[in-house]
């Protein structure tokens, strides 16, 4: 019952509110699809879509191939003091965006070690201020977000190795496989659920990426970090355009969906 | 067979990759003891009046006390609804459970961001914006789906012949939860706590959009206040940091194999 009242009420008022144009005081007015067109008319919100793109880059892509990578060199055997490595590169997963933020932004910063060390090098040069710059504030937030998501891949992987028999692997090294041909015939099909698992929770963190965002550079300089996320609550309760946030609420849902059936199917077709 | 090779090899790719990890909390840690305001790492003049100092100039004494009160509340109330609503979609049987469960299970793959916004005006409407009651319900409201579909799995793997012989001796429902299946699902409802105190504590975007008065923020909000006043005193903004970061760490320190294993299990079943 309660779980109803709080979750699923309000996501068909918020289809409802998608179709008006409100700014959450005077009366609303009926609109039509015009807050879904705008997905495609209106250019900070196709440059928040754009960046998402990227970001799938940064938080996707990038750690679950170097998850792949370091759990394919990683032997089958079992790794002393394999609890430490575990906690250490899990830690990313238990920390407070908050507070991951904070730490980058100052990494990041104009006089952090990151520039420190460029300059430490003779490359000082390169040296600028990351997150308030045009063209590097996007990256700079996406390796964020590698970096927290590289240790989660990594354990998940790591698991799931240890879980594929051993005499797929005896089988292999007989008919003279060898160490790559056996990655990517036994161990990468192996991780199929695994890689599954890894692609719909860090692509759906890259769509709904806020919290970082926010507090590292609140979508600038300009628009170059924008997310829908943003948008959606600066329209929702910033600078009041209801409707429009709540279409852009409605349609991170159905891509949140969509990402995650197309995944499972996809792995399922497979098996 | 391992080789002495392989062996070394495999610590070589942990020792780069958790360097990588660790490297930047690591330094920010130095950093909170740093005795100037630039963070300047100086081994020998640790200064750990730095955490007081912080403490006092981010007012967390509040902020804490808002985000225990918080979490402490949304974790009871999310294990009370997870363990009942578990126990009847396993064991008792709810009707009209082929239309319920899918419909909760809905509520894993959709995103808070589609119903935060009348969310948000159905609370102020009823006056529960501002208040950290009103934060507690949302909580509870959005742990259903994982509680839910946690302890029906940790209940469907108890035996069904325990519970039946429970039933043959007299056991009424309630003493078949607590006597019988609690005691087995311990360690499962102890996992399922932590992630939701986690989930709890670390949450920002809930706490943004539904607590604007100063007075009743907990510590993530605190914290990005702080951070942003505190921008050229990056000693006092590590050491703040690692304050509000401290209660999570504390309880990873101890039940780390929980923390993994829940998450990862979590994603996998999801």
């Amino acid at each position: 019952m309660f779980y109803g009242a709080v979750v699923i009420a309000p996501v068909f008022q918020s289809v409802n509110y998608s179709f008006y144009d409100w700014n959450g005081v005077t009366a609303a007015r009926w609109v039509g699809v015009q807050n879904y067109v705008s997905f495609f008319t209106d250019p900070a919100l196709s440059a928040a879509l754009g960046h998402v793109l990227v970001l799938v880059v940064f938080f996707a892509v990038l750690p679950i191939v170097l998850g792949l990578i370091s759990a394919g060199l990683l032997g089958r055997g079992r790794v002393t003091g394999a609890a430490v490595y575990r906690w250490l590169l899990f830690l990313p997963q238990v920390l407070t965006t908050v507070v991951v933020a904070v730490i980058w932004k100052r990494i990041y910063g104009p006089d952090g070690p990151l520039n420190e060390a460029l300059r430490a090098v003779g490359l000082g040069h390169l040296a600028v201020n990351w997150l308030g710059d045009f063209t590097w504030a996007l990256p700079a937030l996406g390796l964020i977000g590698t970096w927290s998501g590289l240790g989660f891949c990594m354990v998940l992987f790591v698991a799931g190795v240890s879980a594929i028999p051993n005499e797929l692997y005896e089988a292999a090294r007989i008919d003279g496989c060898g160490a790559v041909a056996e990655f990517f015939h036994i161990t990468l099909p192996g991780l199929r659920g695994q890689l599954a698992v890894a692609l719909t929770l860090t692509i759906t963190s890259a769509l709904r990426a806020f919290d970082l965002v926010w507090i590292t550079t609140q979508g600038g300089p300009g628009t170059a970090t924008t997310t829908p996320a943003l948008l959606l609550y600066q329209k929702a309760f910033e600078n009041p355009n209801v409707g429009q946030a709540a279409a852009i609420g409605v349609v991170m849902a159905l891509m949140c969906l969509a990402i995650a059936l197309i995944i499972t199917r996809s792995v399922e077709a497979k098996d | 067979m391992i080789s002495a090779f392989e062996r070394l090899m495999n610590h070589a790719v942990l020792v780069v990759i958790s360097f990588i990890v660790v490297f930047p909390v690591g330094w920010f840690l130095l950093t909170s003891l740093s005795p100037n305001t630039a963070g300047t790492i100086d081994l020998a003049h640790l200064t750990w009046s730095n955490f007081t100092t912080a403490w006092q100039a981010g007012d967390f004494g509040q902020a804490m006390t808002a985000s225990a009160v918080i979490t402490i509340g949304a974790v009871l109330g999310q294990m009370v609804t997870a363990i009942l609503a578990g126990y009847g979609f396993s064991v008792l049987g709810v009707a009209g459970e082929k239309i319920i469960f899918p419909v909760i299970l809905f509520g894993l793959m959709i995103s808070s961001e589609v119903f935060i916004i009348p969310l948000y005006y159905e609370m102020r409407q009823i006056g529960l914006t501002d208040s950290w009651l009103g934060l507690i319900l949302i909580q509870i409201g959005m742990g259903v789906p994982f509680g839910t579909f946690w302890m029906r799995a940790t209940f469907r793997a108890v035996p069904r012949s325990l519970i039946e012989a429970a039933q043959m001796d007299g056991a009424r429902s309630w003493r078949v939860l607590w006597a019988i299946l609690f005691p087995i699902a311990r360690p499962s409802v102890l996992t399922l706590a932590l992630l939701s105190f986690m989930w709890t504590w670390n949450d920002y975007f809930l706490s943004l959009v539904f607590i604007s008065d100063p007075a009743k923020q907990p510590a993530t909000l605190a914290l990005g206040v702080f951070q942003g006043l505190h921008v050229s005193q990056v000693n006092l903004l590590a050491a703040g940091s690692l304050i509000v970061a401290l209660p999570v760490l504390l309880l990873y320190v101890f039940f780390q194999r929980h923390f993994i294993q829940g998450v990862i299990n979590g994603a996998l079943r999801e």
